[in-house]
């Protein structure tokens, strides 16, 4: 478990807890059951994922099989989960690409028409997503990018954008403008300066965006139902909500829960691994909010 | 991995709500030129997959659009006429404005307090930073389905566990009736963004100086005077952040309703987004219907979000 | 995987080899894949792979088998019989049909999507329900011609064929046929003291028995269970009571309902008394269909009415008792279920689509992969094949598959199926509510069955 570790201690801070009035362990104890409360959902999805059900592959003592459902369904897991993958990293790059550059413009220039794009940015968290994605489908098959995972990203993408966008911009404004004027007096140009000066500054903040980035396009259900039609290019959870319903709308809770372990435990994984370095980012006040 | 090292630390400027930044020193018009093309990427995407399809949406929005078979001429205003008489649209509007008003205060409220809770860097509070942080790791879709299985009769894990402690003896029913399904949505949504909306907040409240607290302890100053006369004034442009953020992503609520309750017990739950949803593809399979109420929300929304934005504005002067 | 893989690659040669000798016969005439011609291709006719059509007369036009590649979408429900039929035609068959199948909730949008802009699958299901609707907008080919020239044309099970047909012109022919049934379990019928070999015969035995059931007091174990909250379970397992009492559902156009009818009074009313009396399972009141018959499935339910597609599964834990679904006095009736399918209006493979569909209603399809999995044939003349010999309960199933019928209606989705159907709330109010309103709530059907 990484502990981020602040930059600056700071002691004289009053405290929210009834620690100081009432000792230490009715604290720890409620506390420890706020975090149990956190945990126990998915806790459970994997242990029921494992345990015996009617109605699915585990019916008698613990075991995989559900998870051999999953790993046989049609195309098998793997293809899946390469589409998944594929279609997440290709946000992730297109939506950090987008975000670092443009997040630097707004902080960073004026230009004709800026606050216009900036609102557009933001108005993209309002049209609900169902709303969009027909015309979208139109849009795509007009350039001849239907049933691909390449116009599915493109998507993703954009609706990572009103996030992403005013994430950098927020953290390209907390960085001290000294700092690069420093590097421009040495003549270097806007783009050395934010490559050499800036990125290390903003990096917390990009590795937030990019996490979420990929969390939103892995877990993303709806847009490839309606984008991809080719059954060898679904993504993982359009796969796992074709395996829950059988015949009849039954659902198959094992395969379900299996499903939802495959699906979150990438995603805890990264998220456990990067979670220092931009948990540190904020907890060094790189960030303004 | 590579492993990243903290940045230098930052000397803190007033927090402002983002405005234009000054300009370098370079001629304007150069400035300009570069700003355009670091935004460049940023302008396309809007242009061609966000500006264009909103468009479209207009168009559908004034025509007798099919699901099945398109375009078959201008309409103007029978689509707006049928939605605003259809039999739930009112209330839609009345479920979604209450499912906001519950779900923001409810995340604000309880964001704000993780945030103050976990605050240190203690061992212990980060292990809870992290048990809070990890179910914003699922995607919405996953966690309703969790959740699902988790309020299925068939099962649940509670049953068993109410049973053992003697509270009752029948199952309880989840999604049953109207209250008993919106409030277990409400747990899922809670459960599922507490940690975002903390962690946003934490990033606010990492900000605040901490000589401003030494000089309030010294004036002996109370808890609850500290946090009203510093920690709130000072954390402002996150919380608008996290409201803006809750509202709009409430107002919009579909998939956790889609999944747990299908708009049900008894049309009890059907959001405006859902409304949308059935106008579109099930049954009335008719976009243009769809888009007029889609144009609809947009320009509630949008007033929404401009009055918020001004109430944030007006109070930092 | 490798077995796809293979079979990929010899379909691929196999494509290359027919549109080769396509162009030899034809001297080098273009479009390898034209299907929109009428004339019968006489290259690919499959000698080597053999696709026997049992028995089903040579002059039938079968379509053109050169190695196109077809596409096919089908909801998640029926996969199982989708992908055994698909593995069987690509397996003897030069066509290879790509199979997508898609979640059912989500079935409807997708569809939608693709017709709005020309990019319908060569071959698609629909619920049969919503066949009338998606026809009449023109989704699909018109097969008029064809299907007269299949020398078992009036075999082919009415209900489905009626539900396709619009104006004269017919569009679809079934896929897989699904139908209700009174299941029980036979040992908790043993236990309660029930004759294990009789089913009821009226809706008050029906009632009877599943009280005799609940009355065991047996943890976990209820009377009956339905979904409460699932308007397309409750059109599936309650018309056939109104049928089989000898009234109607709808009028013969359905564009009015007259669900406010004494036999469908009934109905309501006994399930009104045994929600009442404590004998329906826990959870049926919002059951939204997705868990509906896994009750049943792990001997938790005495008797209710069951989708005979799952009698094969239901029967790996349960020892299975099968009756028709009584109406009030007995007599007998089913709802005929399942999906149509049809070529779509963007098929440029007309042909070739065609082959699948003739292949699809051969005895081979019908016996050899339908039967064989235990799945209702879709052809009268079938009714007693081998496979279901050896299980008269298949055999009572085939039978009453005659007796059914398939409600027409061309808003019947949003009337009957969709979550928030006017219908829906009729059948809670009856059963949950106070005070009666049917009236109300039917004339609620009727104004959206008529609208247009």
């Amino acid at each position: 478990m990484a502990t981020p570790t602040r930059a600056v201690e700071r002691e004289a801070r009053p405290r929210l807890t009834a620690g100081l009035i009432l000792g230490r362990t009715p604290y720890y104890v409620s506390t420890g059951a706020l975090a149990v409360i956190f945990l126990f959902p998915l806790l459970w999805s994997a242990v029921a994922s494992v345990s015996p059900q009617a109605g699915s592959a585990q019916t008698e003592g613990f075991g995989f099989g559900n998870y051999r459902t999953l790993a046989g369904y049609q195309a098998g897991i793997g293809q899946y989960l390469l589409n998944s993958a594929f279609t997440s990293l290709l946000t992730v790059a297109l939506t950090l690409i987008c975000s670092f550059f443009g997040g630097y413009a707004f902080a960073r220039f004026d230009f004709p028409g800026k606050n216009i794009l900036f609102l557009s940015v933001l108005a993209i968290l309002m049209v609900p997503y169902a709303t969009l994605l027909i015309p979208l489908y139109v849009m795509l098959n007009a350039v001849g990018l239907q049933d691909s995972l390449v116009g599915l990203s493109l998507v993703l993408t954009l609706f990572q954008l009103p996030f992403s966008i005013f994430m950098m911009r927020i953290s390209f404004e907390s960085v001290p403008k000294e700092i690069e004027e420093a590097a421009r007096v040495d003549g270097a140009g806007t783009f050395a300066a934010l490559v050499r000066v800036l990125l290390p500054a903003v990096k917390p903040a990009l590795i937030t965006v990019g996490l979420f980035a990929f969390l939103a396009a892995w877990n993303d259900f709806i847009a490839p139902l309606i984008l991809i039609s080719s059954s060898d290019k679904l993504p993982l959870p359009l796969a796992i909500a074709n395996l829950r319903q059988q015949v009849m709308g039954v659902i198959d809770y094992g395969a379900t829960e299996a499903g939802v372990v495959v699906l979150a435990l990438p995603c805890i994984v990264l998220f456990l691994l990067l979670q220092r370095h931009y948990v540190n980012g904020f907890m060094s006040g790189a960030l303004k909010g | 991995m590579t492993t990243v090292t903290a940045p230098p630390p930052v000397t803190h400027a007033p927090a402002t709500l983002p405005g234009p930044g000054p300009r370098p020193r370079r001629g304007r018009a150069a400035a300009g030129l570069q700003g355009w093309l670091y935004a460049l990427p940023t302008a396309l995407f809007v242009g061609f997959l966000f500006i264009a399809p909103v468009l479209l949406v207009l168009r559908m929005s004034a025509s007798d659009w099919k699901l099945f078979t398109g375009d078959n001429g201008w309409n103007l205003p029978v689509n707006f006429e049928n939605v605003t008489s259809n039999r739930f649209f009112v209330s839609s509007i009345l479920f979604t404005l209450q499912y906001t008003a519950i779900a923001t205060v409810l995340l604000m409220v309880l964001g704000l307090g993780l945030a103050l809770l976990v605050q240190e860097s203690t061992r212990w509070k980060s292990f809870l930073r992290t048990a809070i942080l990890v179910p914003s790791a699922l995607g919405l879709a996953s966690a309703s389905l969790l959740f699902y299985a988790l309020y299925s009769p068939q099962s649940s894990p509670f049953n068993p566990i109410l049973r053992w402690l003697g509270v009752t003896d029948s199952s309880v029913s989840f999604l049953g009736t109207p209250s008993a399904a919106l409030w277990s949505t409400v747990a899922l949504i809670v459960w599922r963004f507490a940690g975002f909306y903390m962690l946003l907040l934490l990033v606010g409240l990492q900000r605040i100086p901490g000589d401003v607290y030494e000089a309030a302890r010294i004036d002996g100053a109370t808890w609850w005077q500290t946090f009203r006369g510093i920690t709130l004034p000072l954390l402002k442009p996150s919380i608008s952040l996290a409201l803006i953020l809750c509202v709009t992503g409430s107002l919009l609520a579909f998939d956790q309703f889609y999944i747990l309750t299908k708009g049900g017990p008894d049309n009890s739950t059907i959001t405006v987004v859902q409304l949308i949803y059935n106008q579109a593809f099930s049954g009335q399979n008719n976009l243009g219907r769809a888009a007029a109420l889609s144009v609809i929300v947009l320009g509630a929304l949008i007033l929404i979000n401009a009055l918020q934005f001004k109430g944030l504005k007006s109070e930092d002067q | 995987m490798k077995v796809w893989k293979r079979r990929r690659i010899a379909g691929a040669v196999a494509a290359v080899i027919a549109t080769s000798m396509t162009l030899a016969a034809c001297g080098g005439s273009t479009g390898g894949a034209a299907g929109s011609t009428s004339a019968p291709a006489t290259a690919g006719s499959s000698g080597a792979s053999g696709s026997a059509s049992g028995g089903a007369g040579a002059a039938a036009d079968q379509g053109v088998d050169d190695g196109t590649t077809l596409t096919l979408w089908t909801r998640a429900p029926l996969e199982k019989q989708a992908k055994a039929l698909v593995e069987a035609y690509n397996g003897s068959h030069q066509n290879q049909v790509e199979l997508t199948v898609v979640p059912n909730d989500d079935y409807v949008a997708k569809v939608g999507a693709a017709a709005g802009s020309g990019q319908l699958p060569d071959l698609f299901g629909a619920d049969i329900v919503y066949v009338p609707n998606w026809a009449s907008q023109g989704l699909y080919a018109d097969l008029t011609d064809r299907i007269a020239g299949l020398p078992y044309a009036d075999t082919l099970n009415k209900g489905h064929i009626d539900a396709g047909t619009v104006d004269g012109q017919k569009f679809v022919l079934p896929f897989v046929l699904d139908l209700s049934v009174m299941m029980y379990n036979k040992t908790l019928y043993s236990e309660a003291g029930l004759d294990p070999e009789k089913g009821p015969a009226t809706l008050a035995e029906f009632a009877d028995q599943a009280t005799k059931i609940a009355a065991l007091k047996k943890p976990g174990v209820s009377g009956t269970y339905f979904g409460g909250n699932c308007g397309g379970c409750l059109v599936f397992t309650w018309f056939p009571m109104v049928w089989a009492s000898g009234e109607e559902v709808m009028n013969a156009d359905g564009t009015e309902s007259l669900l406010g009818g004494s036999a469908a009074q009934q109905v309501y009313s006994t399930y009104k008394t045994l929600n009442d009396d404590g004998v329906i399972g826990d959870g049926a009141r919002d059951e939204t269909g997705a868990t509906w018959v896994a009750g049943f499935q792990s001997g938790n339910v005495g008797v209710m009415p069951y989708p005979a597609t799952l009698l094969a599964t239901a029967s790996e834990s349960v020892d299975v008792g099968v009756s028709a679904l009584p109406g009030v006095d007995g007599g007998g009736s089913t709802f005929v279920g399942g999906d149509g399918l049809g070529i779509s209006k963007d098929s440029k493979s007309g042909e070739q689509a065609w082959n699948f569909l003739a292949w699809l209603t051969s005895d081979a399809a019908q016996v050899d992969v339908l039967a064989k999995g235990g799945d209702v044939v879709s052809r009268s003349d079938l009714a007693n094949n081998e496979y279901a010999a050896k299980d008269p309960r298949l055999v009572l199933i085939n039978e009453i598959a005659g007796k059914g019928k398939t409600p027409v209606a061309l808003n019947f989705q949003s009337a009957f199926n969709a979550s928030d159907s006017p219908w829906l709330t009729l059948v809670r109010n009856a059963v949950y509510g106070g005070d009666s309103s049917v009236e109300a709530d039917n004339t609620a059907i009727t104004s959206v069955l008529a609208q247009q």
